[in-house]
């Protein structure tokens, strides 16, 4: 699995974990992310059971598990959150557990045990260390109905959960974590956009949100990290697609 | 930006081993629960039929006294299967469960066990692997044990249906013995013993299928525990080198 360190300065660090190349080709890949600050870190989307012996073995690498204080989960899908009992078993018992309010009784089904703290659907800070804090962003209906992305506002890094998500074709492995030529990644995740993300409204909202933010990186939960100017243009992209595009199905 | 590849390797000895035996363990019980699975009609069947017996009693006056008598205890042995059959269908419900606890468990093992085999080392990785999978072990064989204990009683449900198999195939030949003395009334009497003796034949053979369906699964039951014991007792030995 790799790891990719997106931010570091002293001790606050944020890294990407993804492209397993031993994940079975049934399963989709999935980027996992560590935010750290001293000797606290919350992991965003920990992933799927299947991807949980890769990420734990490359997460180990890079910090005891113990300093992992905190999960994220940004909603209620299994590639996100059904390796939720197996970090329970290997981080500490008051570990913290973060998902909406929606998907509280729902994630149980991961793992009855679990305690959540749930989030309101405005959106909530945390303070991760005492110098570092983070907010979790709305983001519902994109494509969750309850959905949230975490954004840092020192290190500008917006990690966007399934929003900016592509599926990269096995056979066109990219060489890095990174967008390095927009247009042509724009085909990975155009059709990814079109179906799952249902809602203009929700679309809309949610880009006037982040165009307040200054974001350096976009960080999805699927396929490539976008930097710099190719943030502004994931959103203008994204901002003039048409989705939606499984209502057509209906009444066909 | 640091670009760093984990070395990818996935086996699982330890977990496939107990996967291995525990397949063979819920297999066995699956067939043990099956072979009793008509238990509940052949019980209907000998109810309806100590009926037709009392009644054809009935009708032989004084000498259908004794098969009166012998139905009437022909009855209560159908309470008992009945009594059986119920507790079976909870016990049932009891291993079923056990089976997927069984089954997650392992699913659990399997990757701890994974990420101790990407950790590689002796690293703190490794130590955080390794105890998450002897505590996967302790609580599958805290299951195991859950397990064991339902077979056993499985076992005892199957010496239950035996005693009434036993007791049915008395009264059959009792009745046989009756219908020999009982002149016009013979015919209706051997048919009766005939066929209660086939009900007979037929729990044999649930019997035959079941207890050794349920043997084996006690054996096997065993040797799981066993060994999830034998694999606890090395991850001990890890513990206790790791915590030093």
């Amino acid at each position: 699995m790799k790891c990719v360190t997106l931010f570091r300065q002293d001790d606050h660090c944020w890294q990407a974990f993804g492209q397993d190349p031993e994940k079975p080709n049934r399963i989709i890949d999935t980027n996992q992310y560590i935010v750290r600050s001293g000797d606290a870190a919350i992991l965003l989307d920990p992933g799927g059971i299947e991807v949980f012996p890769a990420m734990l073995a490359a997460v180990t690498r890079e910090i005891p598990v113990e300093h992992i204080k905190a999960l994220f989960i940004s909603h209620q899908d299994p590639d996100i959150g059904s390796s939720l009992p197996l970090w329970r078993r290997v981080c500490q018992r008051d570990i913290d557990i973060y998902i909406s309010w929606l998907w509280e009784s729902f994630a149980s089904h991961f793992d009855r045990d679990a305690a959540f703290t749930t989030i309101p659907d405005e959106g909530m800070e945390i303070a991760l260390s005492p110098s570092l804090r983070l907010r979790f962003l709305p983001a519902h209906y994109l494509h969750s109905s309850g959905n949230f992305n975490v954004y840092d506002p020192h290190a500008r890094i917006l990690f966007s959960g399934d929003i900016g998500a592509a599926l990269i074709p096995r056979d066109h492995p990219a060489e890095g974590m990174f967008v390095t030529d927009f247009n042509r990644h724009i085909g990975y995740m155009e059709g990814f956009h079109r179906r799952w993300m249902p809602s203009t409204l929700a679309r809309d909202a949610w880009i006037a949100q982040v165009s307040k933010l200054d974001i350096d990186i976009l960080a999805p939960q699927h396929g490539l990290i976008f930097r710099g100017d190719d943030v502004k243009r994931f959103l203008d992209w994204f901002a003039a697609l048409e989705i939606g595009s499984g209502v057509a199905a209906i009444n066909r | 930006m640091n670009v760093a590849l984990a070395p990818a390797r996935t086996a699982t000895p330890r977990t496939n081993k107990i996967e291995a035996r525990a397949g063979g363990l819920l297999g066995d019980c699956r067939r043990a629960f099956h072979a009793f699975s008509e238990l509940d009609e052949l019980a209907e069947n000998l109810r309806i039929l100590s009926l037709n017996a009392e009644l054809a009693a009935g009708r032989a006056g004084d000498k259908g006294r004794a098969v009166r008598a012998l139905t009437q205890y022909t009855r209560e042995l159908v309470n008992r299967l009945a009594q059986i059959q119920s507790e079976m269908d909870a016990l049932r419900g009891r291993t079923f469960a056990f089976s997927s606890t069984i089954l997650l468990g392992l699913q659990h093992m399997t990757m701890f066990e994974r990420a101790v085999d990407l950790v590689g080392g002796t690293g703190p990785g490794a130590r955080v692997a390794e105890r998450a999978f002897a505590a996967a072990m302790e609580r599958m064989v805290d299951t195991l044990d859950g397990m064991a204990a339902a077979v056993s009683e499985l076992s005892h449900r199957a010496h239950a249906v035996e005693e009434v198999v036993s007791q049915s195939d008395s009264i059959a030949t009792n009745i046989a013995i009756e219908a020999a003395a009982a002149g016009i009334h013979e015919k209706e009497f051997r048919t009766v013993a005939d066929t209660m003796r086939r009900y007979v034949d037929d729990l044999r053979l649930m019997i035959e299928e079941a207890s050794d369906a349920v043997r084996r699964a006690a054996d096997r039951g065993e040797a799981l525990r066993r060994l999830g014991l034998d694999s606890l007792d090395e991850l001990k030995g890890f513990r206790l080198t790791a915590d030093v």
